[in-house]
């Protein structure tokens, strides 16, 4: 029996040596969460701002893109883009891309999430009144002007609790990268675990992991929503 | 300097202007009043593109508002305007609200933006609030920081539309107060409002609408003598009894 018994028949004793390795898994999680939020907000915006612009064909695309985005399960686009991404991203950078699973993993996550981060976007921009808009205009400034500078802020603001929801949400969905064997977080507590023939006590640990960091999120998340919903 | 010359337009089959035509000179204030629904917002956005029109013209300062080749946006630089909700933007400062558009529109330079922003502030009363947010001042105050960020782009002419009627009673006189300065000094306004003390004072000529069209044009001492209209003298009973 050794020091790390704790009595209640777990043996802790393979998760400090194998911290060096969760602490690696642990920035690919975080590597593809930033990632998807980065770029996810941005084209999800450039979506957000298509949709509601007057060009039909602008909207009706954009439109098509979020709807497709949501009614496929993200596990399948993982799938997706790992069975095509590698020969799109060999052919565009030639053989020298270090990690064809991490890079595939990032591509899937941001045009996934844009889907959803354009839906909080365009929800973000109906919620300025019209009248900002006229305003705007009326001082002078171009319709591009107008949503960068007056509406886009506002709509940002109106919706960070969601924006970070979502964030939490995304942080939480990236376990689901094990399917293309990626070694995020989650990966590794399982592939340790496995390895040591102590799974539960991994997972277990991994568990506590995620909780920590989503729980003071969604705190931060609560502590912002009584700042701005006055 | 305004010209709106024969302006109809409609939602589908609602006529919401017919054949309006009116003439405003360099210098003249205009009162504009009616009955709620009888297109004066419609009107007073038109003048400065903000609504489309589908037929006839307007004409600011030789411009035509209605040609696809008029760049609507330095049209609209060169003519203020001022909402009945102020529309100040919520997330600048005030001295922001004053600034943006002058560096983003004009080119000015921030500082001489801002040089110019306090000045137009310390001119309404309100220099103090430079740094404050919209949220953290009154009604009347807000509507007064927005006729100095409309004052900011140096316009030829202004276009109020009801700037008071969102206002409580005792905030109106100071939003009043700066407009009848600005009357007083030459500036060429539009302005759709129910305050007849502010028409009295100031305004050269009152236009009455109903059902989107111009009902009356008439010269002030015209206009509260013996409106010609019976629409006008009902309106007008009713908007000085109450
Ligand atoms: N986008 C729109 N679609 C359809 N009808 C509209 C639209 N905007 C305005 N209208 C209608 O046009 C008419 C004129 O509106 P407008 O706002 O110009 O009136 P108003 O004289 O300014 O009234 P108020 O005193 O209430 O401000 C109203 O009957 C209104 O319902
Ligand atoms: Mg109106």
């Amino acid at each position: 029996m050794n020091d790390a018994y704790d009595g209640y028949g777990f043996d802790w004793s393979s998760i400090p040596g194998a911290l060096p390795l969760l602490a690696k898994g642990l920035s690919i999680t975080f590597e593809v969460t930033v990632t998807a939020i980065v770029v996810g907000i941005i084209w999800g915006t450039l979506l957000a701002v298509a949709r509601l612009s007057k060009s039909k064909l602008l909207s009706t695309a954009a439109a098509g893109y979020v709807n497709l985005f949501r009614s496929v399960p993200l596990v399948m686009v993982i799938l997706w883009f790992y069975l095509i991404v590698p020969q799109l991203l060999k052919s565009v950078f030639g053989e020298g891309i270090a990690d064809i699973r991490l890079a595939s993993a990032l591509c899937a996550f941001a045009l996934f999430e844009a889907a959803y981060y354009s839906e909080i976007i365009r929800a973000g921009i109906q919620s300025v009144s019209r009248g900002q808009a006229s305003a705007a205009l009326a001082l002078g400034l171009t319709p591009g002007q107008t949503m960068r500078l007056v509406i886009l802020p506002q709509a940002f603001r109106n919706m960070l609790p969601l924006l970070l929801t979502q964030a939490i949400i995304l942080f939480q969905d990236t376990s689901l990268v094990y399917v293309i064997g990626l070694s995020d977080f989650f990966g590794t507590a399982y592939k340790v675990g496995d390895r040591d023939g102590r799974l539960v006590e991994l997972l277990l640990f991994a568990g506590a992991v995620y909780f920590v960091f989503c729980f003071s999120a969604s705190q931060i998340v609560r502590h912002l929503q009584r700042r701005f919903v006055k | 300097m305004i010209s709106i010359r024969q302006v109809s337009k409609s939602y589908g089959s609602f006529q919401v202007l017919s054949d309006c035509s009116t003439e405003i000179k360099k210098g003249e204030v205009i009162v504009v009043c009616g009955p709620s629904g009888s297109g004066k917002s419609t009107l007073i956005k038109c003048v400065n593109g903000l609504e489309p029109f589908q037929s006839g013209e307007i004409i600011v300062d030789g411009i035509s508002v209605g040609d696809p080749r008029t760049k609507l946006s330095t049209l609209r630089a060169r003519v203020g305007m001022v909402f009945q909700h102020f529309e100040l933007f919520p997330h600048m400062t005030i001295v922001d609200n004053l600034t943006l558009a002058q560096v983003k529109v004009l080119g000015r330079s921030r500082d001489e933006a801002a040089e110019k922003g306090l000045k137009l502030l310390e001119r309404v009363g309100l220099k103090a609030h430079a740094n404050k947010h919209p949220g953290a001042l009154s009604g009347g105050q807000q509507q007064r920081v927005a006729i100095a960020r409309a004052l900011s782009m140096d316009p030829i002419a202004m276009l109020f539309d009801e700037p008071t009627s969102a206002l409580d009673p005792e905030m109106i006189n100071e939003v009043l107060d700066v407009m009848v300065e600005l009357a007083n000094e030459g500036m060429t306004m539009m302005c759709v409002t129910h305050e007849m003390g502010f028409a009295r004072k100031v305004a050269h000529r009152v236009i009455f609408m109903d059902q989107g069209r111009i009902v009356e044009d008439a010269p002030k001492d015209d206009f509260f003598g013996q409106p010609r209209s019976e629409r006008a003298q009902q309106f007008l009973s009713k908007i000085l009894h109450h």
